[in-house]
């Protein structure tokens, strides 16, 4: 449906009074499965975080009394807690530029038409479709600081004279660029599917006439092709935003949050704080940072997602 | 494990009872209790040592269907054993019994007063062993919260033709042995990535190897009446320690070890020594490594201060829950548990040590001499072992752990406390910081110390933990 036609057509809430109170109830129905799935593990157990972070609730007990906004004080003197925002957002910020950047590459290739493309784009969703904790497995080996596998080629290829080595998972920086390659390995399907959706949306009668009046990869790409995939790319970059920020396996699996908490993102903090340390009161605190920043997200989410179903 | 259609079913009668429940009133709530008894739920962990499962599984079983009892035991990680009692304690529903590997102190609140089985134990078998009692009893609120069957010593495994080539057969036998040996190991091994391979990760074992040097440099968490103590010049000596014998001995790849690294190190021949139990021994042998021939063990390392301790590398601690509806049965099975100590020692590979050594016990030892036969009947093991080990006396100094062997808590009682800073690696990460340099040792003890006050003092503000008036 183009911009004119949706401007054209009759408003929602007109179309909604033409139904009969049966389909209004059936409608009802159909919505009630997801409404109740919404309400009863999300906004529940959102509203009971909210609820503990403001006690002293600890995992052993089912007591607590309220201690106001002292464990957000606590952890936000925290320097753990200061080091873990700063990952989740460097996590988050270069594992979606990447996961784009990679994403569109892969889109544009898998357009064209090759011997295997099947093959190919089979390959490419595998680790969408990889359960994470046994992917991780294979890229824990691939890390390992005694064994790992980089290590041994680079060696082999003279890249690591004697006596150096990379440890991977030992190190803070080398610690923080394997997260985010796990994490960006196995965001890049998701991503390079919506591109490619978004890609072959676009008539290539656009595209045709943008060569008849002369215009340059670059001013097509930047003119035509970006402009008409913005509202999905949008979409996907929000996704893959809000899902990295809430992420906490690849790390956990990974480095659990070491050397010395340093490679920590704000949801494995909070795990290890409020549930391996049994105070779930720090660990909701914790957890309930990210909120405000999600909620923007939800709501750019729902605007850009709108604005995507009409053009 | 339940299959599907078990679950279905149980589904099906569940939501069947819940109807009849609506109709019949209190007769079928009777009738409900008195079904909930005959059955056991356990939660266990899954053994380092396979074996161990394969004996205390049908162990259970068999209990259970002598009394007409369906047991069912379900196996987690060692890593989901707390999360795991953290939901169950949520829900108020789960399991009957749960293993805990480390400190059941913090659900303390939410498991029965296990006394009584002690008590019967005490008085069938003697006394357990101090580090035993130390981890399942909290003196503060009086609670036997849980009962221990078995702990794990924690030797040093060095390798034997790497120290005697450096003119050591013996091994390591104090903490500056250590450092002394890396640059020499270091000369004639230059293949060898991380010559000493103490963990200092956020994991179980460094947990426990860090706690030892600590100890071992004169400084602890705690004191023994639990004021937090850790801001001392022996932890300054500690970490000083660490920091020399990280720049001389190892490398960064100890900062991310799991818990299986050390094991995986030290049978790949890429370190000479580890603070271990027998597990990545019986791995050895299991896989007949190269490095088999040359696996030998050695005690706790002595400090400067003369004092020679190792942490348990693993303390069971059963705990029937509060919301059992079985807990009688529960405290039978664990009395059954611990009077099959023997079995369980053998089930384990020599792994797990009785927490009660006079159930070891030959049969019919008069009751004054039933620990010193059940030291007997395990050093007999250990000095010929009966899982292959060549010399068949490999594991003798195991038998003579006791001495050399404490609790997490040292030298005080476990607590609530003590077993946050451990899950939060508040103590592995200061020896990190420290040794590599991210912070000085003082900054790096201050900031630890801080942190473990904020805790201490949460725990107390609960009434969980005494102390407080002498916190440094």
């Amino acid at each position: 449906m183009t911009t004119a036609e949706v401007a054209l057509a009759p408003p929602a809430a007109k179309a909604t009074d033409s139904l009969s109170p049966r389909d209004r109830r059936l409608g009802k129905l159909m919505l009630a499965p997801a409404l109740s799935y919404i309400i009863l593990l999300v906004a529940l157990p959102f509203l009971l975080a909210l609820f503990l972070s403001l006690t002293n609730s600890s995992a052993g007990s089912l007591d607590f009394s309220f201690v106001g906004l002292q464990n957000f004080k606590s952890v936000a003197t925290s320097a753990v807690f200061l080091r873990a925002l700063r990952n989740t957002f460097i996590f988050t910020f270069v594992s979606q530029l990447l996961v784009i950047f990679l994403g569109n590459i892969l889109a544009r290739a898998l357009l064209k038409e090759f011997r295997g493309k099947f093959l190919v784009r089979f390959l490419i969703l595998m680790p969408w479709a990889a359960p994470i904790s046994l992917a991780t497995l294979g890229w824990l080996w691939i890390f390992d600081s005694t064994f790992s596998v980089i290590n041994w080629m680079l060696k082999v290829t003279g890249w690591l004279g004697p006596g150096q080595w990379y440890y991977w998972l030992g190190d803070t920086t080398l610690g923080m660029v394997a997260i985010i390659t796990v994490h960006v390995w196995r965001l890049l399907p998701f991503s390079t599917v919506i591109l490619l959706a978004g890609l072959s949306s676009i008539p290539a009668e656009v595209h045709e006439a943008a060569d008849i009046d002369g215009a340059g990869p670059l001013a097509k790409a930047f003119q035509i092709t970006l402009p008409m995939m913005m509202p999905i790319l949008t979409v996907a970059v929000l996704f893959g935003a809000v899902f990295t920020f809430t992420d906490m396996n690849v790390v956990y699996l990974l480095t659990r949050g070491g050397p010395y908490n340093s490679t920590h993102v704000l949801a494995s903090l909070a795990y290890q704080e409020g549930v391996l340390g049994g105070d779930v009161g720090r660990g909701a605190a914790v957890a309930i940072f990210l909120v405000p920043l999600l909620v923007v997200m939800a709501v750019m989410m729902l605007r850009v997602s709108r604005r995507a179903e009409v053009t | 494990m339940q299959t599907r259609r078990q679950f279905i079913m149980k589904g099906g009668k569940l939501v069947a009872a819940g109807v009849a429940v609506s109709a019949a009133g209190p007769i079928i709530f009777a009738r409900g209790a008195g079904a909930a008894d005959k059955t056991l739920k356990i939660l266990q962990w899954s053994h380092f040592v396979p074996s161990y499962d394969k004996w205390f599984d049908p162990f259970a079983k068999e209990w259970g269907a002598k009394r007409g009892l369906e047991v069912t035991v379900d196996h987690v990680g060692f890593a989901d054993v707390v999360p795991r009692a953290t939901a169950e304690v949520a829900a108020q529903s789960g399991h009957d019994i749960h293993m805990f590997i480390g400190l059941a102190s913090a659900f303390e609140e939410h498991v029965i007063d296990l006394k009584d089985v002690v008590g019967t134990l005490e008085k069938k078998y003697g006394k357990q062993v101090d580090l035993a009692l130390r981890s399942t009893y909290n003196p503060f609120t009086k609670k036997q919260f849980a009962v221990s069957d078995m702990w794990v010593p924690d030797p040093g495994n060095y390798h034997k033709k790497i120290w005697t080539d450096i003119g050591q057969p013996n091994g390591p036998a104090t903490y500056d042995d250590l450092v002394k040996a890396a640059p020499e190991i270091k000369k004639k091994y230059p293949q060898m990535q991380i010559p000493i391979g103490i963990g200092l990760s956020q994991d179980i074992d460094s947990n426990m190897a860090v706690r030892n040097m600590l100890w071992c440099h004169g400084g602890s968490i705690q004191d023994k009446d639990a004021n937090v103590v850790l801001n001392s010049p022996e932890t300054l000596a500690a970490l000083e320690y660490a920091k020399r014998l990280y720049s001389v001995g190892m490398t960064q790849a100890v900062l991310s070890w799991n818990a299986a690294s050390n094991n995986q190190a030290f049978n790949a021949q890429e370190t000479s020594y580890i603070l271990n139990s027998i597990s990545a021994y019986r791995t050895a042998q299991a896989n007949n490594l190269p490095v088999l021939e040359h696996y030998f063990f050695v005690p706790a390392l002595k400090g400067p201060t003369g004092i020679m301790l190792a942490s348990e590398h693993v303390m069971s601690g059963y705990v029937v829950w509060k919301f059992s509806k079985s807990q009688e049965t529960a405290k039978e099975f664990l009395v059954a548990l611990i009077d099959a100590s023997r079995e369980s020692m053998l089930g384990s590979q020599l792994y797990n040590f009785p927490s009660f050594y006079g159930a070891a016990a030959d049969p019919g030892t008069p009751m004054n001499k039933k620990i010193e036969s059940g030291g007997a009947w395990i050093a007999k093991q250990c000095n010929n072992d009966p899982f292959g080990s060549k010399p068949a006396d490999k594991l003798a100094l195991l038998a003579k752990s006791q001495p050399w062997s404490t609790n997490l808590g040292y030298p005080g009682f476990a607590n609530p406390a003590e077993g946050e800073i451990f899950d939060t690696y508040v103590i592995t990460d200061m020896f990190a910081k420290a040794a590599t340099g991210a912070l000085s040792p003082k900054d790096s003890m201050t900031e630890a110390s801080n942190r473990a006050k904020e805790i201490f003092n949460k725990w107390r503000k609960k009434g969980m933990v005494p102390g407080g008036s002498k916190d440094r």
